[in-house]
């Protein structure tokens, strides 16, 4: 349904968006997974017609963006990653305005608007002003706006960012929703786990390059037995790294202030052997964790930082 | 043209759900006109007097007694309140109880009848503007009517001077007789000058073209309401403008406006639609004031004149509010950006005092802001009573430059929607 050749996007020095190609197919939910300022935002912005590429071209369905945005547009759904609403409006007369800018009207605007007021769980309160709602129901509101005209591509940036656990738990069960219904979607985040909940295929994503692409368990499998091994405490954590970096068996090592991570060969006894060199070596540890393979392990295998950097 | 519509309404409804800030700006002409108009009017159809005090220090003397009998005769009266005082006329004058004091120095006879000069003293009420002006160019013009009398009458004058002089004679028939004939020789020797006049002036009220009648619009506050309201109403369409193109950059801060973007409309429906949106406001705004200044003044106007004007004119408010948000970078910039351009532009177009009243150099620019026109235009309507024909200069002025600043604004503005886009 998207397919993504070479995009790249630059803002004067920096390249936001370095070459990136993809596709996604229909009906499925693709996850852009990468850090803050990894370019997924930018590459969102491309791909709904706000920003034009410098290079590359972004095809839906056949059609090609730059030469038909208005009937690109009115096929996408877009969820931006700020609440972008009319807080002196309620609810429902958001929808209708946004539903109605996407050509529906009369019954059929009706229903729409019903339809996404259940399906985000602001029926009681669609009469009531935007200003009044928590934040939690403003970011069900701006999700639901982006599916009021039933649009057959979804575009979801980092929708969950700054709310509480029940509230992002229903934007995701709201999305499933969306994908079970057949649309298309897009998502960005920067957290792993929804990806790893979510989506059918991810692309890993840092400094405007796509990493590494695949299903969860194609990415799990390029991680193989990789570890993640955390050490907290009282450190020169710079020369800790220096000290392990050549230990056998360690892949890879991030350090910060107080903290080391690790990406270590979990196959044999390396993880175990390191653990006793980071004791024996005076290091005042305070805690240690050891994370089974992970999209971590990958994103740090592949980068040399944590993806919560 | 739908998501045009389906803009404004959006635009509209947030507008009346927070509608204090135009119900503000709304409110400023009229308060301002009212004051103008209670503090200017309140005297009804009558004209306020000239409380004059008059302090005469040449007691018991012939002429200024005459002169004291000649200012509180009753056609004085008509326009001057005058009192007569003696010592007390500066304490008077300190508690602000007069516009002004007019001072008779002692001697001003003896002085008159010697032909030597003489100084009548005029202290003006500081606090007060118009009415002490009155007083001094009333008391002007009788010390120049009293210099041209005492050089046609100086031969009788002299016959009166051994009556002036103190244990001198009493006047009898023959003397009265003796110097009655020399005042009537000196006037009839004076007559062709004087007498007829050459030029005369009539005093008159203008009457209403409209109006063969020649009725009075209203009552004093109603007239001088009509008067101030068309300028600052003027002024507050601009402001209520301002109000609607600023929304964009408030949209651009929200989001809302990158969302816009991203659905199936393109910049130029937007822009078309948050001018429309404009233009509708100040549509609305000027049928407010339009039926405020009809309930108020009870006078209507050339409803086609009234039209066309009014398209005109918002056609220069949206375009001046699309230049201003186009050049300005963010909401507040522009917001001040507005307020100073606005405020001299009304300044100099005669939008807060009468272009009359305003100093020749600022007359002299006040065609070149769009206030002036708006202004005079609104006031030849409503206050003259003129029809389209004689605004039709103001209409195409305002409409020229509508369409001059719509087409920059739309220029700039266009840089403003690709910020928002790229926010």
């Amino acid at each position: 349904m998207f397919q993504v050749e070479k995009l790249v996007k630059r803002f004067g020095e920096i390249r936001a968006v370095d070459g990136i190609s993809f596709e996604i197919r229909k009906g499925e939910l693709y996850g852009l997974l990468g850090p803050n300022g990894a370019g997924k935002t930018t590459t969102m912005s491309m791909l709904s017609g706000l920003l034009r590429p410098d290079e590359g071209r972004i095809l839906f369905d056949g059609m090609d963006l730059a030469l038909d945005p208005i009937a690109v547009k009115a096929r996408l759904g877009i969820v931006p990653q700020e609440t972008a609403l009319y807080e002196n409006l309620t609810g429902r007369e958001n929808l209708r305005f946004w539903g109605g800018l996407y050509g529906l009207s009369g019954k059929q605007l009706d229903q729409a608007v019903d339809r996404v007021l259940d399906q985000v769980g602001l029926s009681s309160r669609a009469r009531d002003p935007v200003k009044t709602y928590s934040g939690g129901m403003k970011r069900r509101l701006n999700l639901g706006m982006g599916l009021v005209h039933s649009p057959h591509a979804v575009l979801m940036d980092e929708p969950t960012v700054g709310i509480d656990v029940q509230a992002r738990l229903n934007i995701l069960e709201a999305v499933r929703q969306v994908v079970a219904s057949g649309a298309t979607v897009l998502y960005t985040t920067h957290y792993l786990e929804e990806a790893e909940s979510l989506c059918d295929r991810i692309g890993i994503m840092d400094h405007g390059r796509i990493l590494a692409e695949g299903t969860l368990d194609e990415l799990k499998r390029r991680v193989g037995n990789k570890e993640i091994v955390s050490v907290r405490g009282s450190f020169d954590a710079e020369a800790a790294k220096a000290r392990l970096v050549t230990t056998p068996g360690v892949l890879a090592v991030s350090a910060e202030p107080g903290k080391l991570v690790l990406s270590v060969d979990g196959s044999g006894r390396a993880a175990v052997e390191l653990l006793a060199g980071v004791l024996s070596s005076g290091m005042q540890v305070e805690g240690v964790s050891i994370q089974p393979p992970s999209l971590n392990s990958l994103f740090l295998d592949l980068t040399g930082r944590e993806l919560r950097d | 043209m739908r998501p045009i519509t389906l803009l404004v309404a959006k635009d509209l409804r947030r507008k009346f759900r927070a509608p204090l800030g135009l119900a503000i700006t709304l409110s400023f002409p009229l308060i301002f006109a009212g004051m103008i108009a209670l503090v200017f009017g309140s005297h009804g159809d009558a004209i306020p007097k000239v409380r004059l005090l008059v302090e005469n220090r040449d007691q018991d003397a012939l002429l200024s007694g005459g002169l004291v009998s000649a200012l509180t005769s009753t056609q004085m009266a008509e326009y001057f309140d005058v009192k007569v005082v003696r010592e007390e006329g500066a304490a008077l004058m300190e508690k602000g109880e007069a516009s002004a004091l007019l001072r008779i120095p002692k001697g001003f006879s003896r002085s008159l009848v010697d032909g030597a000069p003489v100084s009548l003293v005029l202290v003006r009420n500081p606090a007060e503007g118009i009415l002490p002006e009155i007083a001094e160019q009333a008391a002007q013009t009788l010390a120049e009517a009293l210099s041209g009398g005492s050089r046609v009458l100086r031969r009788p004058l002299e016959q009166l001077r051994p009556y002036f002089e103190s244990g001198g004679v009493r006047i009898t028939d023959d003397g009265v007789a003796a110097i009655s004939v020399a005042i009537k020789r000196s006037i009839e020797g004076a007559r062709p000058f004087l007498a007829p006049p050459v030029i005369t002036l009539e005093g008159a009220f203008a009457s209403n073209p409209a109006d063969p009648t020649g009725s009075k619009r209203g009552n004093g506050v109603s007239q001088i309401f009509l008067l101030v309201l068309p300028g600052v109403a003027v002024y507050t369409l601009f402001l209520v403008g301002d109000q609607g193109m600023r929304d964009l950059l408030t949209e651009a801060a929200e989001g809302t406006l990158r969302r816009q973007l991203a659905g199936p409309i393109d910049a130029r429906t937007l822009l078309v639609g948050k001018a429309a949106y404009t233009a509708v406001l100040a549509s609305l705004a000027l049928a407010v004031l339009s039926i405020v200044g009809v309930l108020v003044g009870s006078t209507g106007a050339d409803p086609l004149g009234f039209l066309v004007l009014s398209l005109a004119l918002i056609l220069a408010v949206t375009g001046a509010a699309a230049t201003v948000y186009g050049f300005a970078r963010t909401e507040r910039q522009g917001a001040t950006l507005a307020s100073v351009v606005y405020l001299v532009l009304g300044f100099a177009g005669g939008s807060f005092l009468p272009l009359e009243s305003l100093p020749p150099s600022v007359r002299a620019i006040a065609p070149f802001s769009p206030f002036y026109w708006g202004s005079q235009g609104y006031r030849r309507l409503v206050a003259d009573g003129a029809g389209l024909g004689s605004i039709l200069p103001n209409v195409a002025v305002l409409a020229g430059l509508g369409i001059v600043l719509l087409a920059i604004g739309a220029a700039a503005l266009g840089s403003v929607v690709r910020r928002g886009a790229a926010a």
